[in-house]
């Protein structure tokens, strides 16, 4: 069946990232680009985001009135998680209270704790805590005492996580419903990349009046470098780029020298691969303002092969497809950057049958259940 | 321009095309499908509704599209997409026209906030809203469907789209799906009303959709305030009863039934209590439909 028609005349990638880089030219766009942006934004995951921006600039009344209805939406619902997950927070700090373990306070939530521009609008559903690896067992055991519990694993998942990811199962508590995820480290330790959780953990921050920690300005650069291309297969990723360049023009801003520190910061911990992509793609498609000579001093920059195909792969995977017609050139790029993400965190011999075991259950989901019952 | 002054070649090559830009309540929906089952079915259901106006902002983009299944390859198939992306498995391509329905209802309720969505049928008589909230075995699109064939006008037999800081509602007539035994009821009860085609093994059983009546499509944007709030209960050969209820009583029954309250917060919680504070509030429970309606004809007089 042929694809079904589409205006080429709009621009869906254009759109977004316009109205993402200067969203006062959203009070020039037309209906027929508004209808698009609404609908490429939300793949993104950015329909809050843009409504925050709108309404901080007093935007909202310039602009059409049925725009304004899913904005304001978004906006809503994405308040109401912030609550839920700043709730589930303080359930958590009440859970341990009086245990002397150090929490910090990962991604979403600490953005919002400390009030980062990104963290207006943002989607968040999860809260992320890391803490030492010491300190698992006995959060494990409290917060499971406390009410929270794990979904139900297979066999199979469980292994995956206990032996080979960075974090434990996730943590819900019935009633709420919130998922908390409680990592060791911040990445994979099977990955070809060896991350030191210490380091990070000593150059924490506390928040004033919580009685958490979050990462220092560089680390949370780093940790969002990590996760965008260490961690994650970059598919619909924009918004985390987009954190990157928020966080990253906040401090530089505020801090002299600050990019200095965080190229020294991403040598000193050889994290210099996953920041030089992060600088280069924020300031190609969010035009963040990183001076050449800057990057240049990073260690363990990608050869030029690599960065060509980089260059024309990662892109097409983090801006949101056409809803109407995706491209075939995108899920090619996806396709890609969803092996290297695995590449890059298990070796092969564990990666091979990894990938034909999803396969396998994205062909038969049914199998999964089964498992999980029977398991 | 409404649907039923497209041939059934036109409404083909938009629904094949571009897609099928419809008004529906305060929304525009943009169907696409090249299913000859569901144009055709389309073409009687969506008679009534006008296509949006040109250039102006649709908010919901639906299709429906065969779909070839590894573990069925020889099912007929289909998949109910919105933006591309599916909320549902798979299923019969004889069940297309529900799924749409239900696709559209649940994006609804998925994605609007800036009105509180009760989950209630609610009809229009002497310019006032009459509210009557589902709960368990209330036959709320049954008595609905009863009650816009006898001179109230229809707003909706599942949601009360309420904007919260006026407490106006608006209309968002769609088709309403009778399941099972009612099926058979509103046949024999209401001859007129036009129905679609019988489709059994849904997930609820047997659906056949009634079309709303032309006129509540056509005053779409008349908006009116709401003056009762009545919960229906239908018990078989139960007397008729008209009750009242305590304010107290609606307020948790109607909060707890909202799709979206718990995300609107404080403002929920205002707008609900603005509103049973302004409602008369009645329990209804009846099991033949003309006492029911001269019950409620007695309670929206005047």
């Amino acid at each position: 069946m042929a694809e079904f028609k589409v205006d080429t005349r709009l621009d869906h990638h254009q759109l977004l990232l316009e109205a993402i880089i200067r969203p006062a030219v959203l009070i020039d766009y037309s209906n027929s680009q508004w209808e698009l942006l609404l609908r490429v934004a939300r793949r993104a995951k950015l329909l809050g985001y843009l409504a925050a921006w709108l309404e901080k600039d007093g935007l909202l009344d310039k602009i059409p009135q049925r725009a304004v209805n899913l904005l304001r939406s978004s906006l809503i619902q994405v308040k109401k998680q912030q609550q839920s997950v700043n709730w589930e927070l303080s359930r958590i700090l009440w859970a341990l209270d009086g245990r002397e373990i150090l929490i910090i306070v990962l991604k979403g939530m600490a953005y919002q704790l400390q009030d980062l521009p990104n963290a207006a609008g943002r989607i968040f559903a999860d809260l992320d805590l890391l803490v030492s690896k010491e300190a698992l067992g006995q959060i494990e055991s409290v917060l499971s005492e406390k009410g929270w519990q794990h979904h139900a694993l297979t066999n199979y998942d469980e292994r995956y996580y206990r032996e080979w990811s960075h974090e434990i199962p996730a943590l819900v508590h019935p009633e709420r419903g919130v998922e908390v995820d409680v990592h060791h480290t911040l990445s994979s330790p099977l990955g070809n990349l060896k991350i030191d959780p210490l380091p990070f953990q000593e150059a924490a921050i506390k928040v004033e009046d919580e009685g958490v920690y979050v990462l220092s300005p560089e680390d949370m650069l780093l940790h969002c470098a990590v996760n965008l291309f260490q961690n994650n297969e970059l598919a619909d990723d924009l918004r985390h780029l987009l954190d990157f360049h928020e966080i990253l023009q906040f401090f530089s801003q505020q801090q002299l020298s600050f990019q200095e520190k965080l190229i020294n910061r991403a040598n000193r911990l050889g994290l210099g691969r996953p920041l030089f992509y992060s600088l280069y793609f924020s300031r190609l498609l969010l035009h963040s303002s990183v001076p050449d000579q800057l990057k240049k001093r990073l260690n363990h920059q990608p050869g030029w092969l690599a960065l060509r195909i980089m260059h024309n792969c990662v892109p097409l995977a983090l801006l949101p497809q056409h809803p109407d017609q995706p491209s075939k050139r995108a899920e090619l790029a996806r396709l890609l950057l969803y092996l290297r993400s695995h590449w890059l965190r298990m070796p092969l011999y564990r990666l091979l049958p990894h990938l034909i075991y999803k396969f396998y259950l994205s062909v038969f989901p049914g199998k999964s259940a089964r498992a999980r019952r029977n398991g | 321009m409404k649907v039923e002054q497209l041939s059934l070649d036109e409404l083909r090559v938009l629904l094949a095309g571009q897609g099928l830009r419809v008004k529906m309540g305060p929304f525009n929906l943009s169907v696409q499908t090249r299913l000859p089952s569901l144009i055709h079915q389309l073409h009687q259901m969506y008679a009534h509704y006008s296509l949006a106006d040109e250039d102006e902002i649709v908010e919901f983009h639906v299709r429906v599209i065969p779909k070839r299944s590894i573990r069925q390859p020889f099912a007929r198939l289909i998949r109910f997409e919105v933006d591309g992306r599916s909320p549902f498995p798979p299923v019969s391509v004889e069940q297309a026209l529900a799924t749409l329905e239900w696709g559209v209802n649940l994006v609804i309720a998925m994605r609007i906030n800036h009105l509180l969505l009760f989950h209630s049928a609610a009809v229009e008589r002497n310019g006032h809203v009459l509210l009557l909230p589902a709960w368990p075995g209330s036959g709320k699109t049954t008595l609905s469907a009863m009650l816009m064939h006898r001179g109230y006008r229809l707003f909706s037999d599942e949601f009360g789209l309420m904007a919260p800081e006026i407490g106006d509602f608006f209309p968002l007539p769609r088709l309403m799906p009778l399941k099972n035994q009612s099926i058979k009821i509103i046949r024999d009860y209401l001859p007129e009303a036009i129905l679609g085609p019988e489709i059994p093994g849904t997930l609820k059983g047997t659906v056949a959709h009634i079309r709303p009546p032309q006129e509540s499509i056509e005053r779409v944007d008349e908006a009116a305030q709401p003056r009762w709030i009545v919960f229906p209960k239908w018990v078989a050969g139960a007397a008729l009863r008209l009750e009242s209820l305590p304010q107290s009583e609606a307020f948790l029954l109607l909060a707890t039934n909202a799709f979206n309250y718990e995300v609107l917060g404080e403002t929920a919680f205002d707008a609900v209590t603005r509103l049973v504070r302004s409602c008369e509030c009645r329990k209804l429970v009846y099991s033949d439909f003309d006492s029911a309606l001269a019950a409620l004809d007695e309670l929206t007089d005047g």
